[in-house]
């Protein structure tokens, strides 16, 4: 069990393709450094969990994925390109997807025009009529078939975040980070959500994602990324990191605790 | 280098007038979180009723600028409780095109009961200038100036040294804490708003006496105020003062160095805002 | 394993985008329109003419303007296009005939409109309306302080009469205009642009996430409603023979676009045109009845509409309808 430094080195562990490779990703708020020389790669077709107390910084290290921020140092690397540099739009054309924590539908489009815009600019060369179909095809597939016609602000929040995977999954990616979807769930719904999650990964999506509820990393996750103050304090499997001495340690000083 | 000299006075003489309209945009802005639009016509308003109260009644300005300050404030907290309220929680769009009617309403008003005129205020001490050294200053302007950075020093103390002010400056930071430790958020914003309004007024019957009163005056006050808020970043109350330093200084330069500065200082002023406001995008952004 | 219900839930409905019937009040207004010269319209046919022309060029503005606004930038800026377009008739029209001039005009104005819109992309909200205000006053100022042999200066320039001053002719112009503005909305609508301007006015960020290219569908938005602006522009310098600075740039032709398509209906095809009718009649009315302030109608339209008619008439007209805004 050890932790993984900053390396230029793929690493060698493993013959399978690697996805996402962050390399020393740093970022700072004036003085605060959120995310601390983040390095880590994730496999193709693997369910990678990052874990972490608040304000550990796993939202802003997903924002540094997406985009959303530019690192203030480090590389990424997205299915073997350096897409450091490249914008938000760029990175989702190279198949990365995302849903957000704090969910953002568009408030004013039904639930089906939401999904289609991922399923017409998600990739180049989509026809708006087959966007509208795979956009359907979605929503049956997220069980938010009967709500197609709503306009987004009607729907709970179960259903909204149902809507933000299916709009991150209508992009086509190749790698989707979710972001604590299954947060305010109930103990049935989250099930149907891990089901949801490996249906993905099935269907040949490699996923990564940040939640609080442990029974669903032990269940959903391949390998575990621990994150405590910006910095990536273990990493290895659910077992491996819930034994770390570390890792219980940085979350004895919060009120969250590790069970759950 | 007299020259020189004499042009910093100016400049500087009229950003005590620029800053007391920006004040008051900085308060609406900071602490209600309305852009304002119709400001400028707030300050109309208070141009004009200088204008009436000396032509019809043969009150001097500086006196009636305490009424036209009082009844200002009225209008705007009547502004307040009929409309801007009911859009604090809608989009920051509708906010700012409500206030953008309200604009073009009072204008417009103006324009069909005193038709597009425009009408001095004549003073007594109109024609009088001081001097200073070598320099010297008309008098409504060294009065102007006293004046403004009178009710500045008053405002900041009103918003430092008071219950109120605290208060303001409590709600400017943080809506729904200040109501949860049981601040009257409502009533704090119909405070701040009618006081914004207030600072209009009072600076429109300084441009009465300095200028003149039109329906059409406060548009560029407002635009100027704006264009001051935004260098100053918003919300900030004390970078205000050194952004109407900048502007007020920065445009006596152009109209004196700039040969035919008149026609070109408005371009080069639009052109300020314009590249102000991009380079914050630029620099503001990641 | 493609369409698997999770909660088992019947499949969905699935409907066309837009639906075909909802066109139907837009082909009526339009049947009028052309109509209306072939009315008996009495002895006032001449001023009737001319104001029915004006109403089409404020339909022109306005749905241009509605156009722009549907990717989330709300403009000060098209007073600018307009009189752009202007200008650039009344000065190329001295080298080309009109219906090369028209056009070209309105590229120019286009292509400018791609400047200010790279170089505001990242404003929003009240910081783009400023800056886009500043922008056209700084072209206003420029387009006056020129020598006057360059664009007339202060004084404005004379304009060549568009299709010889023939007043019929010039209706039918500008209603071909407004139709195409109309035509050019409506295929907005059913396309990929309708779904990234909405998403990118309703979360630019968000929609960059899901890969609209958001630099790419604001400036065509820019370039799209400025050419048609333009166009507007081209037809009021043409009826009007005389333009200067002070005017084709007001304020109140950045205005009357944007209360029009608020108290209209906001990103609709109908809505701007419906609402530049009722508003230009009313100006139009009380321009008779009073010489200054007749604007006042539309500081008072919008403060009504934002506070009491959010989607304008058009939500009047569909009350309880869902989807289908064209
Ligand atoms: N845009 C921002 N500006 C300043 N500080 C931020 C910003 N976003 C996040 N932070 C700070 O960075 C730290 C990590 O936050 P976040 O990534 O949201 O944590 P997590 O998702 O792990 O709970 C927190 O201290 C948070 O306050
Ligand atoms: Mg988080």
């Amino acid at each position: 069990m050890t932790v993984m430094a900053a390396s230029s080195q793929l690493p060698a562990a493993s013959q399978r393709d690697v996805v996402l490779w962050a390399e020393g990703l740093s970022k700072r708020f004036g003085g605060l450094l959120a995310v601390q020389n983040v390095s880590f790669s994730q496999y193709d077709g693997e369910i990678l969990a990052v874990i972490g107390p608040n304000g550990a910084g796993k939202t802003t290290l997903l924002n540094l994925l997406s985009g959303v921020y530019r690192p203030s140092s480090g590389r990424l690397h997205l299915l073997g390109r350096d897409v450091t540099a490249e914008p938000m739009e760029a990175r989702c054309h190279a198949g990365l997807g995302r849903a957000f924590q704090i969910v953002r539908p568009f408030p004013e489009m039904t639930v089906h025009e939401n999904v289609t815009v991922g399923a017409l600019f998600g990739k180049p060369g989509v026809s708006l009529a087959q966007a509208r179909e795979r956009a359907y095809d979605l929503l049956e597939r997220t069980g938010l078939a009967a709500h197609a016609d709503k306009e987004a602000h009607e729907l709970t929040l179960l259903q909204d975040k149902r809507l933000e995977v299916a709009r991150a999954l209508a992009t086509g990616p190749r790698v989707l980070l979710l972001d604590e979807v299954m947060a305010g769930l109930r103990p049935g719904e989250a099930q149907e959500a891990v089901e949801l999650v490996r249906s993905v990964r099935d269907s040949g999506v490699s996923v990564l994602f940040i939640e609080h509820i442990m029974p669903v990393v032990r269940d959903l996750a391949d390998r575990v990324v621990v994150m405590d103050q910006g910095q990536v304090i273990a990493e290895g499997t659910y077992h491996e990191v819930t034994a770390n001495p570390q890792v219980v340690a940085a979350y004895l000083g919060t009120e969250e605790g590790l069970h759950a | 280098m007299e020259l020189f000299f004499q042009t910093l006075l100016n400049g500087l003489l009229q950003s005590g007038l620029y800053a007391l309209v920006a004040s008051g945009l900085a308060l609406a802005v900071g602490v209600v979180g309305i852009v304002n639009f119709a400001h400028g016509e707030f300050l109309m308003i208070g141009a004009f009723l200088a204008w009436a109260l000396s032509t019809f009644l043969g009150v001097d300005p500086l006196v009636s600028l305490p009424f036209a300050a009082l009844a200002v404030f009225g209008v705007g907290a009547l502004t307040y409780r009929v409309s801007i309220r009911h859009v604090l929680l809608a989009p920051e769009l509708n906010q700012m095109l409500l206030t953008f009617g309200l604009g073009i309403l009072l204008q417009n008003l103006a324009l069909i009961w005193l038709g597009g005129n425009t009408r001095t205020v004549t003073t007594p001490y109109q024609g009088s200038s001081l001097s200073l050294g070598e320099l010297s200053v008309g008098g409504p302007k060294a009065v102007a100036f006293g004046l403004a950075v009178l009710i500045l020093v008053a405002l900041y103390g009103v918003l430092y040294r008071t219950t109120l002010g605290r208060q303001m400056r409590a709600v400017a930071q943080n809506r729904r804490g200040s109501q949860l430790i049981g601040i009257d958020v409502d009533r704090v914003y119909l405070l701040a708003f009618g006081l914004s309004c207030a600072l209009a007024a009072v600076a429109g019957v300084l441009v009465a006496t300095l200028l003149f009163a039109s329906p059409t005056v406060g548009l560029v006050f407002a635009l100027k105020a704006f264009a001051i808020i935004v260098m100053a970043g918003l919300g900030n109350l004390t970078g205000v003062l050194w952004a109407s330093v900048v502007l007020g200084v920065s445009e006596a330069l152009v109209q004196t160095y700039v040969p035919g500065g008149g026609g070109w200082s408005d371009a080069v002023f639009f052109l300020l805002i314009f590249v102000t406001l991009v380079y914050r995008s630029y620099r503001g952004a990641r | 394993m493609e369409g698997r219900a999770l909660d088992g839930s019947r499949a969905v409905v699935r409907r066309p985008d837009v639906p075909l019937r909802s066109l139907l009040p837009l082909g009526l207004f339009f049947l009028l329109a052309l109509a209306f010269p072939f009315l008996p319209l009495g002895e006032r046919a001449e001023y009737l003419m001319q104001i029915a022309f004006f109403t089409l060029v404020a339909g022109v503005l306005a749905l241009s303007w509605d156009i722009l606004a549907r990717s989330g930038q709300v403009s000060l800026a098209h007073a600018a296009f307009y009189g752009l377009g202007a200008y650039g008739f009344a000065l190329l029209g001295k080298v080309m005939p009109w219906f090369l001039a028209m056009p070209a005009a309105a590229l120019l104005a286009g292509l400018i409109s791609l400047v200010l819109g790279a170089v505001t992309m990242r404003l929003s909200g009240m910081y783009f309306a400023i800056a886009t205000l500043a922008f056209t006053e700084v072209v206003r100022t420029i387009i006056q302080n020129l020598p006057e042999g360059a664009a007339g200066g202060a004084n404005g320039l004379l304009v060549p009469a568009l299709l010889g001053g023939n007043a019929r002719a010039q209706y039918f112009l500008a209603f071909g205009i407004l139709l195409l503005t109309a035509l050019v909305s409506l295929a907005i609508r059913r396309s990929r642009l309708h779904h990234a301007f909405a998403a990118i006015r309703q979360g630019e960020e968000t929609a960059r996430v899901l890969g609209v290219s958001v630099v790419k569908y604001k400036l065509l938005a820019f370039f799209i409603s400025s050419v048609l602006a333009a166009l507007g522009g081209v037809l009021y310098a043409g009826k009007t023979f005389f333009i200067n600075p002070l005017e084709t740039f007001s304020l109140a032709n950045s205005i009357a676009p944007l209360t029009t398509s608020i108290f209209g209906g906001l990103y609709t095809t109908l809505g701007p045109i419906l609402g530049a009718t009722v508003l230009r009649v009313a100006e139009e009315v009380l321009h008779n009845a009073i010489k200054n302030g007749y604007l006042v109608v539309y500081g008072l339209v919008l403060m009504l509409s934002i506070l009491w008619l959010p989607r304008g008439l058009m939500g009047l007209l569909r009350r309880g309808k869902r989807g289908g805004d064209v």
